[in-house]
């Protein structure tokens, strides 16, 4: 192959912060060719976007000094250029989609006038100058290169008009507005429903080939990976641990922490999928949702006199068996949480009963008694616990309003902390001394802390690293085996899923599309829509993919709202 | 997540956090002169009748011999219309706004704070009327307000704590408000609601250590306006009464011998400016250090 486009050499990089000096990225190499697709993999606080924000240039120095190494691109150093020089580049020669396509934009300011800015700045910089209407074709152009054909609409829009998928890509039209040769893409889709990412995935792949970009792309999913790398970079606590070409890493990873990583990811398909079953019988469901619906309303104009009614929850009913982990599937708005929500007592249903080992859940709620039947464990430990209180202090809390003793609470503490496998010391510290996967613990060791029955798990692992998430499951499944939980798991990973549960419920727009139990709902998926989610997932084997369900066009067009046009 | 937060983050599990706030707090030279001014206030105030030359200087002591003296080694400060020792009144002076600051911020702090939090945590009803009487009684001009109460109530240093402590708890009030609905979205008051707390617990255990940063630095922030406000009002002649010696009515006084005689005015004056400065770097620094935003 020719000289490599961009090329880093042993980078060391370090921080300095609080009188500390500490080395975040060992002496990184890293080689992107020209037309090339490279992948860097790695947990968060791998030191990946470190890598990325010095690449482009914006990593603040200080507290960030660069210790030796080289960064060379076209020919040219990057950390020998000046000021100047160095943002000739930016857009024209290296260009980022970033991951949050909220978070990318400038509420106030319409698409077009954010776009058209970019263009100007990327022509001064460049030493030329094109009129407005110039400007304007250019960008329409660009527009329809990421399939966003309503250009006009698009540019007259503020961003919230426009739903999450376009906005990404938008996103991506903003990152080749100036003709880069290098496109780095930091978690793209990540933020967005799977459909969605599937979709900006394909046409991040389709412009690579089709502009000839060389691509630098940053994610921790190994599934995204082995659909968008030509070569993959594997990264942990700051070096590169192990790089090769996407079939080495894949078919034969010769690393122990990529190992572990390709282990720990669930599979979707393949002869690994672990199949849960629930073998208690019991006459009475644990949960018996009946035909229950929920509608939101909400108010405009001057006076509130406008009301509107949004269905969130559209007669659903299901029964979950003690002993089930039952999973409740569907991307962001289906009504999963509002359901989870009633179910916990914290929102009336509009129509319908919901009974908690049949009890009325709008009669027993708010009891001490209902508290100790179902507890619920949040998708952020960031926010479910107080960031001021101490560990023990937040797990007390249930067992102090369930009326127990203060010389108990504190050895139940103690208890609680052994049976989620955090060391008796953490009883006295704060959140934040702890990592991500250890206050999901202490989360759980709070839900858990009364003897409830059932537990509602909100997403528990989502916030997580794939390596974290696995040891979570493990307890998960260890802490129903013990005190015969029953679980109802709501999460919008499928393929988390197929493993940890063994009934699934799909939901589409406040319905339940399909449900069953997990080998036939993804052996012999019924529902279209269940299809197009399944097939959207990516996978890490190819095995799995060619199990896959396959869904026509058609299908998918029924069933998914679009994220190329306005409204659609 | 950028860059300088993950490396928070990181550092964060080595050093505590109140290692990291020290940290911060000591690389500051202004809030530590700031500490250092508000400490030898407080250490004036607290030692006033073992510190000043002349203590006699306090009451309605007259030594016409030696009225209107420049600042000498005898008289830092000089002396005042009455031959009275500026210097230690100064002292006592911060007596009298130490104790305004004590005893306004002492009744107004808690009023406003609750007041925030039964606003925020309630909401509905409860949040309509308590904040909107709180925007009422923020729409008063403070000064004019106060000099009503005072001029009502007969002036004097109670009735000028009562008129001050009347307007200020509305701040507080607002602050605790915006933080608590912050955190009103966060899912550990939910996870509260659930494990079946009271209301009382998720306001004052799990609401109010979250406040409490930020009422620390407004506190240090008021204790310097009250001081102001305090001076403003006896130098309007409806607050404390001579021969009680308070930095306002000094001021006030010494300025009928302007330009002539200009420390029976500046000196007060400068008196007033180093304890302000002292409250207000010190609290600019409690900023810094514990990282909230008013």
């Amino acid at each position: 192959m020719s000289e490599p486009l961009l090329d880093i050499r042993n980078l060391t990089i370090g921080f300095r912060a609080y009188g500390q000096y500490r080395r975040v990225l060992h002496d990184v190499s890293l080689s992107v060719g020209q037309g090339e697709r490279v992948s860097l993999i790695g947990q968060s606080g791998s030191g990946k976007t470190v890598t990325m924000r010095t690449i482009i240039g914006t990593l603040p120095m200080p507290p960030g000094e660069v210790e030796s190494g080289s960064i060379q691109y076209d020919r040219s150093s990057l950390l020998d250029l000046n000021k100047i020089e160095r943002n000739k580049l930016k857009g024209t020669g290296i260009s980022i989609v970033l991951q949050d396509p909220m978070l990318s934009f400038n509420p106030v300011l319409t698409i077009g006038r954010q776009m058209d800015d970019i263009v100007r700045y990327g022509d001064a910089r460049l030493g030329q100058s094109r009129s407005r209407d110039a400007r304007r074709r250019h960008i329409i152009d660009t527009l329809d290169k990421v399939q966003l054909s309503d250009g006009d609409r698009i540019l007259d829009s503020y961003p919230m008009m426009l739903s999450g998928g376009m906005r990404q890509r938008v996103l991506i039209g903003m990152a080749l507005l100036n003709k880069p040769r290098l496109l780095i893409a930091d978690e793209p889709g990540t933020a967005l429903d799977v459909t969605t990412q599937d979709e900006i995935l394909a046409l991040l792949n389709r412009l690579v080939a089709q502009e000839g970009l060389s691509l630098l792309l940053i994610t921790h999913n190994l599934g995204v990976v082995r659909e968008m790398a030509d070569r993959i970079y594997v990264m942990d606590k700051g070096r590169i641990v192990e790089h090769g070409t996407r079939e080495a890493i894949f078919n034969a990873p010769q690393d122990d922490y990529t190992k572990r990583l390709m282990a720990a990811v669930p599979p979707l398909y393949g002869p690994d999928v672990v199949t849960i079953t629930n073998d208690k019988t019991a006459p009475k469901p644990a949960i018996a949702i009946e035909a229950v619906s929920k509608d939101f309303t909400s108010r405009s104009g001057i006076f509130n006199q406008h009301k509107t009614e949004h269905r969130a929850v559209d007669s659903v009913s299901i029964n979950v068996a003690q002993g089930d982990i039952f999973g409740l599937a569907g991307e962001s708005g289906s009504g999963k949480t509002t359901l989870a929500k009633m179910t916990l007592g914290l929102i009336d249903p509009t129509e319908g009963r919901i009974e908690i080992d049949g009890q009325d859940v709008g009669q027993t709620r708010g009891t001490a008694d209902f508290r100790k039947l179902i507890q619920i464990v949040y998708q952020n430990p960031g926010s479910s616990l107080n960031p001021r209180r101490t560990i023990t202090d937040q797990i007390a809390v249930p067992l102090k309003f369930t009326g127990h003793e203060s010389t108990r609470i504190k050895t139940r503490v103690c208890e609680l902390l052994e049976m989620v496998d955090l060391p008796a010391d953490m009883a006295n510290m704060y959140p934040h001394e702890l990592s991500g996967g250890q206050k999901q613990r202490v989360a759980i060791a709070r839900a858990l802390s009364v003897n409830p029955r059932i537990l509602v798990l909100d997403e528990p692992t989502s916030a997580l690293d794939v390596l974290v998430q696995s040891t979570v499951i493990d307890l998960l499944h260890r802490l129903r085996a013990e005190f015969d939980l029953t679980y109802l798991f709501i999460s919008h990973d499928l393929s988390l899923m197929r493993n940890f549960c063994n009934r699934v419920g799909v939901m589409l727009r406040g319905q339940i599309v399909e449900e069953g139990p997990v080998a036939d709902v993804f052996g012999t998926p019924q529902h279209a829509y269940t299809r197009a989610l399944l097939s959207a997932i990516p996978v890490t084997t190819d095995a799995a993919e060619a199990l896959k369900p396959k869904v026509s066009k058609e299908e998918r067009g029924a069933v998914l709202n679009r994220s190329t046009a306005i409204g659609g | 997540m950028s860059a300088p937060e993950m490396i928070d983050a990181k550092a964060q599990r080595s050093l505590t956090s109140r290692q990291m706030a020290m940290y911060r707090f000591t690389r500051n030279p202004a809030a530590l002169i700031g500490a250092l001014i508000v400490v030898s206030v407080v250490i004036a105030a607290i030692f006033a009748p073992w510190l000043a030359p002349s203590p006699e200087s306090a009451g309605s002591f007259v030594d016409f011999r030696n009225r209107h003296m420049a600042p000498s080694w005898d008289n830092v400060m000089g002396t005042d219309n009455v031959g009275r020792d500026i210097f230690s009144r100064v002292l006592f002076g911060y007596r009298v706004s130490l104790g305004l600051v004590v005893g306004v911020l002492g009744v107004a702090v808690p009023l406003g704070v609750v007041l925030g939090l039964v606003a925020g945590y309630f909401g509905g009803w409860t949040e309509t009327i308590v904040m909107r009487f709180t925007d009422i009684m923020l729409a008063l001009p403070p000064l004019a307000m106060a000099l009503a109460i005072t001029a009502v109530l007969s002036p004097n240093l109670v009735n000028a704590m009562i008129a001050i402590t009347l307007l200020w708890w509305t701040w507080h009030t607002r602050l605790i408000y915006r933080i608590v609905k912050a955190q009103m979205n966060e899912d550990y008051v939910e996870a509260a609601k659930l494990a079946g707390a009271s209301h009382f617990h998720i306001m004052f255990r799990e609401l109010l250590p979250n406040c409490i940063s930020a009422i620390a630095v407004k506190i240090s922030l008021d204790a310097g306006f009250v001081i102001l406000f305090g001076a403003s009002l006896s130098f309007l002649g409806l607050g404390i009464q001579p021969p009680t010696p308070d930095l306002g009515t000094m001021v006030a006084t010494g300025a009928e011998y302007m330009p002539e005689m200009w420390w029976q005015a500046v000196m007060p004056g400068l008196a007033i400016l180093y304890a302000i400065l002292g409250f207000n770097l010190l609290g600019d620094g409690l900023r810094d250090m514990l990282d909230v935003e008013l």
